[in-house]
């Protein structure tokens, strides 16, 4: 009984290890490209990885970051995202994002699209999320 | 008339207390002057326009962007999204957005991209046009944009994106240049106060 509950324990911990949070997709038009954006919490105790992303939203989903060289300003495929134990991961305007790549259809203010995480850890996580206009307070 | 050292403390204070308020108001210089060339653009109703004309008269903001940058380009538009929304409605302010990237920003996916973030076409245009002609503008202002990372959809479709200036300028009603700012990082607040001391 006591290792059944240990299991218990263990199994939904594992599970619980990584939590999403406000989730947003930038608004983007059909055959365009958008971005997805959140936070990964890690309440866990080990270290765990993002190393896939999809989705049937577009043509092809990929995890990006925007980087900045000799002034400007560009965007690159980001392979291993890594999230410590107790520690959040942000993926924001200006930084790492979900790229979306050709989308299916319209994705308007008010649509609501999902996506699948994939962690070396926790497995998959999928995330829904509203397509939004970023929040003005926010500055983005 | 005794001037006894508290008169000149008095007299010093005031003089720099009125220095300070004149250096307080922002004077901005001409960064570029736009008036002396002309460059003939479409807008996202295949109309053609040229710069200078349509900068006239007005206070524009003018962005710089390609359609299929999905984070920074934008929050570039939605930065002066964020000035019109702010703005009061007694300004007249056209807000402008340059595509360097004519090849696959053509007039209708301009509109569909200002449409679907509910720009207000009568105070927007989105320009594309003749890349020589977009190269002749970029190359003014100094902006550029170099074709950098790219991928390659399942149905071998080729995407690729630009490294490129991240950039907003407020132009004044002769068409100069008048202030640049780093488009997707902006602050509206100086933005807006910029405008004003143009009025
Ligand atoms: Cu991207």
């Amino acid at each position: 009984m006591f290792s059944f509950i240990l299991f218990v324990l263990l199994f939904t911990g594992q599970q619980d290890q990584i939590k999403i949070k406000d989730a947003w997709i930038r608004p983007g038009a059909q055959d365009m490209n958008t971005a997805m954006y959140f936070t990964i919490k890690n309440n866990g105790s080990v270290t765990d990885t993002l190393y896939a992303v999809k989705s049937k939203l577009a043509q092809k989903t990929e995890v990006h970051e925007t980087y900045s060289k000799d002034g400007m300003m560009g965007m690159r495929k980001a392979e291993l995202v890594v999230i410590k134990p107790k520690s959040s991961f942000e993926f924001k305007p200006g930084g790492h994002h979900i790229m979306l790549i050709k989308l299916n259809k319209d994705l308007k203010s008010g649509n609501e699209g999902e996506i699948t995480l994939f962690f070396k850890k926790t497995g998959e996580v999928k995330v829904k999320a509203k397509v939004k206009k970023p929040d003005i307070k926010k500055g983005s | 008339m005794i001037i006894t050292k508290n008169k000149v403390r008095i007299f010093a204070m005031a003089a720099i207390l009125t220095l300070s308020l004149y250096s307080c108001k922002p004077k901005l210089p001409v960064e570029m002057d736009l008036s002396r060339e002309e460059f003939v653009l479409i807008n996202q109703d295949s109309v053609e326009v040229t710069i200078p004309e349509i900068l006239k008269n007005k206070i524009s903001l003018a962005g710089y962007i390609f359609t299929h940058c999905p984070d920074i380009c934008p929050m570039t538009t939605h930065n002066m999204y964020r000035v019109q929304k702010k703005l009061t409605s007694e300004e007249d302010i056209l807000f402008v957005v340059i595509s360097f990237d004519p090849d696959r920003d053509t007039p209708s996916v301009l509109k569909k991209y200002a449409e679907l973030r509910d720009y207000d076409l009568n105070s927007w245009q989105l320009l594309t046009g003749k890349k020589e002609e977009i190269n002749k503008l970029l190359d003014n202002v100094g902006v550029t944009a170099i074709a950098a990372d790219s991928s390659f959809t399942e149905s071998g479709e080729l995407n690729y994106y630009f490294l490129h200036t991240d950039r907003i300028s407020l132009v004044d009603k002769e068409a100069k240049v008048r202030k640049n700012y780093k488009g997707s990082t902006a602050d509206i607040n100086e933005i807006i106060n910029d405008i004003k001391s143009l009025e």
